[in-house]
């Protein structure tokens, strides 16, 4: 078993699996650092995967078909902000609503638009798509070269080092300029931003339309580089399971990366697993118990780090003496 | 002659979503370079109208002037341009940043266009507290740092805007005596500078001292304007509640019998080491009301927490009637007789979106004597409910109202209601008439004063000095997390005694203290 | 503000979102239909609009058409019971979404027992259906009692369990418990007797269920405001800390409120199931459980507007089918109303300005009548 592990384009199918749920678990962090959780990821992702594979094949383009996912993904966050923040509607409820408009939507549109899928169960857009709709991959030169390092780290999606790079610039963003102390304010104590004149309404709108910005990469991702087209089911909870990253990396971009890590890993080894044979519908549901795993790990490791804390200190006190 | 005033607000008329009328018609003028008290009793609308001067909040109705030119201050940046700062009751801090990023929080120093310019920040931070003569810690978190220098960083944050007029909501609610004559020259000095300050309060002797003038508000109207050296405590109370408020609770001398709770060497470091109660140990008898006193953060949240499992000890014993209460759900530390009257009620003590009823029953819900088998026995619910309305003068509709819905004073008086009336053994009640209207603050006094007698143990604490003094028989004072006083009477303290054991200038022997033990 | 200007204001929000909602689906429609130009399009839309909203209840011929009312009613049961769950479930604050996932189970487990249990008639169907709800009851404990006792959010947990749901039921049906003589992937058939009888017989599968939803309408809403458990579950719903220091039992209750809605979305699967169908035949998650969300939220999670919402959503469905066969509209667009109607109907400062004014109408009567009332008393303000 460990031999099938331990090869160089296992550790590439990691971080290429990993990156779609990076994207969003990105956006959940800056979401939450400002108070806003975004549970409709999962919904965006799909528009933005049918929006970006149906432009690029239109325009012949997959940088004009990138741009307009990242819109779309843009534009449907800040619709759900209006709803949210405005209208007050729950934010959860109306992340709901997204994801239902998400999964519906997107086949009626599909439907409607491309008319190929009528009457069959599953829809997918896969016939349509040809090569020069994807997203190209980046052999990096030197790097390529070098051996087992090169393998794993050369040749993926330029959107796959993009993921990772933002992780970087998350944290930069979130603790280094005025916009993320903004963030942070609001998500922690929107009175004492809103009384010094922060606009807690306008830095919600942002942080909101990042999380969107974020799901419009992951879904781009999903359907202009992981698979061919778009297909109805292409997500599949990792919207989700970007929530649960988020949670996991205790709200902050490292951390919530590692997490996403772990997910990525789960996923590659089953699908590592079933190759040899065995039903993928054992396989596939493998990420999400991680998934409730992982959640119930991180929790019971929360939990003793607290008791640890409280007797430390009590015997610090009692050392004193 | 509109000059004479920076600030005018008239006919200032607010109402709330909910139906609330919080001010109605309000004229508020205000002198250039003055000391302003602005007074009334919760609910009276002293909050709402100065939210309105902060943009925090927009008038339904009425005009507001500063400077001569009529504004509209739609938000708090609009407020701050025109020179007006607010330094809040509850503070407007964000934790985990520093001093100095919450200075600058909203006109941050940038570098390079994109970045923090941390060091500048520092700077100014240090400037500003140089200047004004109000010390802080720029490097330090704010979670991290005591209570009096958060308000410090609250005012500069106000000056380092460029504030002129400054708004204080209750600046001394969290101050000892000390600390507020500190602040009282710092006041001073800055009227002497030329700034013109609004000091909202509720405390007759602090706005006798200090200011200039005062407007009066009584249900959201403007019982006029006077000045301080024209009236006395008992002309502002009846203007403010329409009859004298009795500064002196009535009671009869207490004669306490059995011991009902008992706490022994209660111990309790909290999550950044810090010990918040070190060997507490004190006996509440029934038929008297033992008061805690003490400025808030020396421990006194800790030991009521304790008290009702809200957290643990990390050693020491707790008793009700001689049985362990430690560790013990809330059902069950109800059921052994206690009842707590906790100092957040908003949290606590009531469900907002719930009925007044669901409120008042909540902790009889799965009593027999309510329940037909497996349902409601709603017919014994509602009279329940009406009774406890009318014993305790619930000012509503119906029984179906929304509680939160209801006053300060009236949602109290339904958590009171609750609490007093399941057969307790033993009362907790903290801070029990914060931030309520005068006449249900005496309804509460009273009630509390009557069940004592009846033979219940009340343990009372209150950060309000005048409350623990009057309203205890007997009295402890808590610093850094120790008992540093026991006074068996309370008579004859003087507010400067009780000032010295509250800061640690003065701390009682060991035996002293250790008569509130009763062994 | 009154409570007749409240029920009004309601009333008219809920409208109001639900013309949004026509509106949009109206929009859609028209800017997807293959017309030639505007004026068919416009003809086109309005024949859709037309099958949407009256075809349910009438004939084309102009007639009352009971078979297509008795398809609404039938399509009401799963999610009636859905409904119920999510009321229950939502009104702790307990954002479980596991319904979805907990009714294709519930079907599933009745679906074994009524194959292959051996069981007399009457016995047999009440066993399936008291079966599945247990089964999706005990299964909503993972998330229910890791929220209790580790807070670990039991929407993801219960998000994750409907695709774990999803794949192992499909996974046993693969394997084996698939009839292989038939081309497409189902179980082998029910026993006869398994099968709940019908209400009416025209083929709209209306069974005897509907009559068992409406029952247990009633119950869940002597259950929640008239015992001492839905209290504690409502009140825990509006404040945790305030439950808790009145001295309820909150771990229990959060556990309690998801088992009772997995019960209750168990017992939707069965009666589904066994009431519509001859053998068990669902390949994907059948999306009961989200409609399940927009009828709680429709009913103000009050079990007792449950039925109201039920069917007004099976309504629509029924509506976007019939566009859907006879004007060629994708029956999607009934995920895209749902979703447009819950989140206006949700929004509470929807049409808050109109709100605003009726509350200043009733402060102003009401300061009206307390002076006339002061004055009668002689008394002067």
């Amino acid at each position: 078993m460990l031999d099938l592990i331990l090869t160089p384009d296992f550790f590439f199918a990691i971080l290429r699996i990993t990156a779609p749920i990076l994207f969003a678990t990105l956006g959940a962090v800056v979401g939450e650092k400002a108070g806003v959780s975004n549970i409709g990821l999962e919904g965006i992702m799909m528009m933005s995967a049918l929006f970006g594979s149906l432009t690029s094949y239109w325009t012949g383009s997959w940088f004009v078909g990138l741009l307009v996912a990242l819109i779309v993904g843009v534009l449907e966050a800040l619709l759900m902000g209006f709803f949210a923040f405005n209208l007050k509607t729950d934010i959860i409820l109306t992340g709901i609503a997204v994801n239902m408009i998400g999964s519906g939507g997107t086949l009626f549109l599909v439907k409607v638009i491309t008319n190929i899928t009528e009457g069959k169960p599953l829809a997918s857009t896969t016939s349509l798509i040809t090569a020069v709709n994807q997203i190209p991959s980046w052999n990096i030169p030197l790097i390529k070269d070098i051996p087992v390092v090169g393998d794993v780290l050369s040749g993926h999606s330029i959107l796959t080092y993009i993921a990772f790079l933002l992780v970087f610039l998350t944290w930069v963003l979130l603790y280094k300029t005025p916009l993320g102390l903004n963030i942070r304010s609001v998500g922690e104590n929107p009175n004492a931003a809103a009384s010094v004149g922060v606009s807690v309404l306008k830095v919600k709108y942002i942080a909101i339309g990042f999380s969107g910005l974020m799901a419009g990469f992951g879904g781009a991702f999903m359907s202009m580089y992981y698979a061919m087209g778009w297909s109805l089911d292409m997500v599949a909870g990792r919207g989700f399971i970007a929530l649960a990253a988020q949670a996991m990396g205790g709200g902050e971009p490292l951390g919530s990366m590692l997490s996403a890590l772990v997910f990525g890993f789960a996923q590659a080894l089953s699908i590592k697993v079933s190759s040899k044979g065995i039903d993928s519908n054992l396989v596939t549901p493998i990420p999400y118990l991680v998934t409730i795993l992982g959640l119930v790990v991180f929790a019971l490791v929360l939990r003793s780090k607290v008791k640890r804390q409280h007797s430390a200190a009590a015997l610090k006190e009692a050392e004193k003496k | 002659m509109a000059e004479e005033y920076v600030v005018q607000m008239k006919g200032i008329t607010k109402v709330y979503p909910n139906g609330i009328a919080a001010n109605q018609g309000v004229d508020l003028n205000i002198r250039r370079g003055e000391i302003h008290a602005l007074m009334g009793e919760n609910g009276a609308g002293k909050s709402t109208l100065m939210k309105m001067l902060f943009g925090l909040e927009q008038p339904t109705e009425g005009e507001i002037w500063v400077n001569g030119e009529k504004v509209n201050l739609s938000s708090p940046t609009v407020a701050i341009s025109k020179g007006i700062g607010m330094v809040h009751q509850h503070f407007m801090l964000v934790p985990s940043l520093t001093v100095a990023e919450n200075m600058v929080l909203g006109m941050v120093p940038k570098k390079s266009g994109l970045f923090i310019d941390k060091k500048k920040a520092v700077e100014l931070t240090e400037e500003y507290s140089k200047r004004f003569n109000l010390h802080v810690d720029p490097t330090a978190k704010v979670m991290d740092i005591p209570v009096g220098m958060k308000q410090k960083v609250e005012i500069l944050k106000a000056l380092v805007r460029g504030a002129k007029i400054l708004i204080l909501d209750e600046p001394t609610a969290v101050l000892t005596t000390q600390e507020t004559s500190e602040l009282f020259r710092e006041l001073v000095n800055l009227k002497k500078d030329g700034y013109t300050i609004i000091f909202i309060s509720h405390k007759l002797n602090e706005i006798m001292e200090i200011t200039d003038r005062m407007t009066i508000l009584r249900g959201g109207r403007s019982m006029g304007v006077h000045n301080t050296s024209d009236v006395t405590p008992e002309v502002i109370s009846r203007l403010m509640v329409g009859r004298d408020v009795v500064l002196k609770v009535e009671k009869d001398r207490a004669k306490p019998t059995d011991e009902v709770l008992r706490v022994r060497d209660l111990e309790y470091v909290n999550e950044w080491g810090k010990k918040m109660l070190d060997k507490v140990s004190f006996s509440v008898r029934k038929g008297e009301i033992l008061g805690i006193a003490g400025v808030e953060g020396n421990g006194q949240k800790e030991l009521v927490d304790m008290l009702f499992h809200l957290n643990t000890p990390n050693s020491g014993t707790v008793t009700v009637n001689g049985e362990n209460i430690i560790g013990l759900s809330q059902r069950d530390i109800r059921k052994k007789g206690v009842s707590l009257v906790p100092e957040d009620r908003m949290l606590y003590g009531i469900a907002g979106a719930a009925s007044i009823q669901e409120n008042i029953i909540s902790d009889r819900c799965g009593e027999k004597r309510l329940n037909k088998g497996l349902l409601f026995d709603m017919k014994a619910i509602h009279e329940e409910t009406d009774r406890l309305i009318q014993d305790y003068t619930v000012l509503c509709k119906s029984r179906d109202q929304r509680v939160d819905n209801l006053s300060g004073g009236n949602i109290q008086k339904v958590v009171v209601a609750r609490e007093f009336s399941n057969d307790p053994c033993l009362i907790i009640a903290d801070q029990p008439t914060r931030g309520i209207d005068v006449g249900a603050t005496e309804f509460i006094r009273k009630k509390l004063v009557e069940l004592s007698r009846s033979g219940i143990a009340v343990l009372l604490v209150s950060a309000d000095l005048n409350e623990v003094m009057e309203l205890s028989d007997s009295l402890i004072v808590m610093y850094g997390g120790k008992i540093a006083a026991y006074f068996e009477e309370t008579d004859d303290l003087t507010d400067s005694v009780m000032g010295e054991y509250m800061l640690g200038l003065n701390h009682q022997t060991p035996d002293e203290i250790r008569r509130v033990c009763h062994e | 503000m009154n409570k007749k200007r409240s029920i009004i204001f309601s009333l008219v929000r809920g409208t109001a979102a639900i013309l949004i909602a026509l509106a949009v689906a109206a929009l859609l429609i028209f800017v997807s239909s293959d017309g030639a130009g505007a004026g068919e399009k416009l003809a086109q839309t309005a024949d859709a609009m037309r099958q949407l909203l009256i075809g349910p209840a009438f004939k084309s011929s102009g007639g009352i058409s009971v078979k297509n009312l008795s398809d609404v009613l039938a399509a009401m049961i799963p999610i009636v019971f859905t409904g119920l769950a999510t009321c229950v479930m939502f009104s702790a604050n307990q954002f479980n979404l596991g319904a979805e996932g907990g009714i294709m189970l519930g079907a599933f487990v009745a679906s074994m027992v009524a194959i292959y249990a051996p069981l007399p008639p009457v016995v047999l169907p009440i066993a399936a259906i008291l079966a599945g709800a247990l089964a999706v009851g005990a299964m909503m404990l993972i998330p229910a009692v890791l929220k209790a006792k580790l807070g670990v959010s039991e929407m993801v947990n219960s998000l994750m369990l409907n695709y774990v749901v999803l794949y192992f039921i499909k996974y046993l049906l693969n394997s084996h418990l698939a009839d292989k003589s038939k081309g497409q992937i189902m179980s082998y058939p029910f026993q006869a007797h398994a099968a709940i009888p019908q209400l009416i017989d025209n083929g709209s599968k209306l069974s005897w269920g509907f009559v068992v939803a409406l029952i247990f309408v009633v119950l869940v809403y002597l259950f929640m405001y008239r015992t001492r458990w839905g209290y504690s579950i409502r009140m825990i719903g509006i404040n945790q800390d305030f439950a808790m220091y009145s001295g309820m039992k909150v771990a229990a209750v959060v556990i309690l409120s998801q088992v009772l809605g997995g019960l209750l979305a168990g017992m939707g699967g069965g009666i589904e199931v066994l009431g519509r169908y001859t053998t068990f035949n669902w390949n994907t998650l059948p999306g009961y459980g989200w409609t399940g969300i927009t009828v709680a939220i429709l009913a103000g999670n009050n079990p007792a507007f449950v039925p109201l919402a039920a069917f007004f959503m099976a309504y629509l469905n029924k509506g976007c089918n019939l566009m859907s066969t006879y004007c060629g509209v994708p029956s999607q667009l009934i995920d895209i109303l749902q979703a447009v109607i819950f989140v206006f109907f949700a929004a509470e400062q929807f049409l808050s300005g109109y709100r605003q004014k009726l509350v200043v109408k009733s402060t102003q009567e009401e300061l009206k009548r307390a002076a006339q009332e002061a004055q009668e008393k002689g008394e002067v303000k």
